[in-house]
């Protein structure tokens, strides 16, 4: 089985590298929380049909990609100055990955609210229900996936990968949905296509959070998630 | 927009006189009627560690020593230029050698700790400007000590030899009998390369504390280090200063062809 390491960063003979380390774990976590409070806002302006507020995500969704430029500037400096090496160097990596991961959420998350902003919400229920009903798994496996990344909770890790399949799930019953509507309504093709956009960029938000998750799992575990070595460290984990 | 990262680091360019430590300007060495340093023009912010980098002879100690004027040891020595610090050009007849080495402390390769006790050791310089006074001995080695991060471990045997710690030790006792004087600068010839890697932490570490108290330039072969302990740093070929700038934009994105060629190891 794997070997589980807890990376300690506040262990460095140097305090000046691990204020650096302490900062870069933090700034991931303030990206998150400005991304989630993207996503919140977007499904309160998808439920309450509020363009202003879809309108401020989509500008807010700068901030996040400047965001980005700065983890990864951090993370390129501290590899040029510090050498790190082991639980160090995957940590960083970590924090680099989960930064592009983050910033690619904040555009599927702006695509989302470019739907309420055009006025192409989706008139039937069942697909409008279902997109919230995504949207709201994607806030609670969100949630899951960064708290498991501040704690570098490996069980927490895993049990919020997991949550990925009830958003797929769900995600394949609207397609079906929405194939059913646009059969009934052939007309709307147009609007009906960025609806469609709209819901995959839902469910790849879901496919994001997976890879955080696994993120995690291999600074813990120094080893990818989907490896046969990590196999029955992971069924372990899920029981 | 929001800042993830502060950063304190100044551009070279942005380093006012007031936060200047030393400026040298012009400044030419002649050594052995061979042309060291070929006018070299930089400015050492105050209380930031700088590194000095580059190959072998290519004018990196003559540099240091160019600070507290120790090229002039050899007789063969010549020089031009001048060297700024607190408003005095150290190169002037008038200046006198004694106080600016009182001022400016140096730190060595190899520790050279004298046949002595470790008491003795650090209040040496003390003893050789006249002080005698028994009580402000004992508060300078104490003090120096403390800052060199020695003082726990010897604190006990403070008049026993000098000559049996261990290498770390004697190169922080080095430290503290450099910091004894209270010197506004503090210059470091390689001050970790005999020692273990582990204990080259913690003088790193030792460094970048001292930078509160004074000026520091740090002469060293290993660029890792040069990265990971300096706020500024300069490359030197061939006795001439080719780059000068923050640490952070030297070691990820220096100015000049040059500079990447030798911290990426494509040098020659």
């Amino acid at each position: 089985m794997a070997m589980r390491r807890q990376l300690q960063l506040n262990t460095h003979i140097s305090a000046k590298f691990n204020q650096e380390l302490e900062n870069l774990k933090h700034s991931v976590l303030t990206m998150g929380g400005v991304i989630e409070q993207q996503l919140v806002n977007t499904l309160v302006a998808l439920q309450e049909k509020a363009p202003s507020l879809a309108e401020r995500v989509s500008l807010n969704d700068s901030k996040v990609d400047v965001m980005e430029t700065q983890v990864e500037q951090e993370c390129m400096r501290i590899i040029a100055k510090r050498n790190p090496t082991a639980g160090d160097l995957r940590l960083i990596m970590t924090v680099s990955k989960t930064a592009t991961d983050l910033e690619r959420i904040g555009d599927e998350i702006a695509r989302v609210a470019r739907l309420v902003t055009l006025n192409k919400i989706p008139d039937s229920e069942l697909v409008f229900g279902g997109m919230l009903d995504i949207g709201n798994r994607n806030v609670a496996m969100m949630r899951a996936t960064f708290d498991a990344f501040a704690r570098q909770d490996d069980k927490a890790a895993i049990l919020a990968h997991q949550q990925d399949k009830d958003i797929d799930r769900v995600y394949k019953k609207v397609l079906e949905q929405t194939a059913a509507e646009i059969q009934l309504n052939p007309g709307d093709i147009n609007q009906w296509m960025d609806v469609l956009w709209a819901i995959r960029a839902f469910e790849r938000i879901g496919d994001r959070c997976k890879n955080i998750c696994e993120y995690v799992i291999y600074l813990t575990y120094g080893r990818d998630m989907n490896s046969s070595s990590m196999k029955k460290t992971v069924k372990k984990l899920l029981k | 927009m929001l800042k993830l990262f502060e950063r304190e680091i100044l551009s070279v360019d942005e380093i006012s006189k007031a936060q200047t430590g030393i400026d040298v300007r012009d400044l030419c060495v002649h050594l052995n009627g061979k042309l060291v340093l070929n006018n070299i023009n930089i400015r050492i912010p105050k209380n930031k560690i700088t590194a000095l980098i580059g190959q072998s002879g290519c004018g990196k100690t003559t540099l240091l020593n160019s600070f507290n004027r120790m090229n002039e040891l050899n007789r063969n020595h010549q020089c031009s230029g001048e060297v700024w610090i607190n408003d005095r050009d150290i190169y002037n007849r008038k200046e006198r050698i004694s106080r600016l080495r009182t001022q400016i402390g140096m730190v060595f390769q190899r520790p050279n700790p004298f046949p002595m006790s470790i008491y003795e050791n650090v209040c040496f310089g003390l003893r050789i400007q006249g002080e005698t006074n028994r009580r402000k001995l004992d508060d300078s080695v104490e003090r120096a000590l403390k800052n060199a991060a020695l003082w726990e471990e010897v604190r006990d045997r403070l008049f026993d030899s000098a000559m049996i710690l261990s290498g770390g030790q004697q190169q922080r006792l080095m430290i503290a009998r450099a910091l004894a004087l209270e010197p506004e600068i503090l210059l470091l010839d390689e001050p970790t390369s005999a020692l273990d890697p582990l204990t080259t932490l913690y003088i790193e570490e030792l460094i970048n504390e001292l930078k509160k108290q004074c000026t520091l330039v740090v002469v060293t072969h290993n660029m890792q280090q040069a990265a990971r302990v300096s706020d500024y740093a300069a490359f030197m070929h061939n006795g001439e200063l080719i780059e000068f700038s923050d640490s952070d934009s030297l070691f990820t994105m220096p100015a000049k062809q040059q500079t990447e060629d030798y911290i990426t190891g494509r040098y020659g």
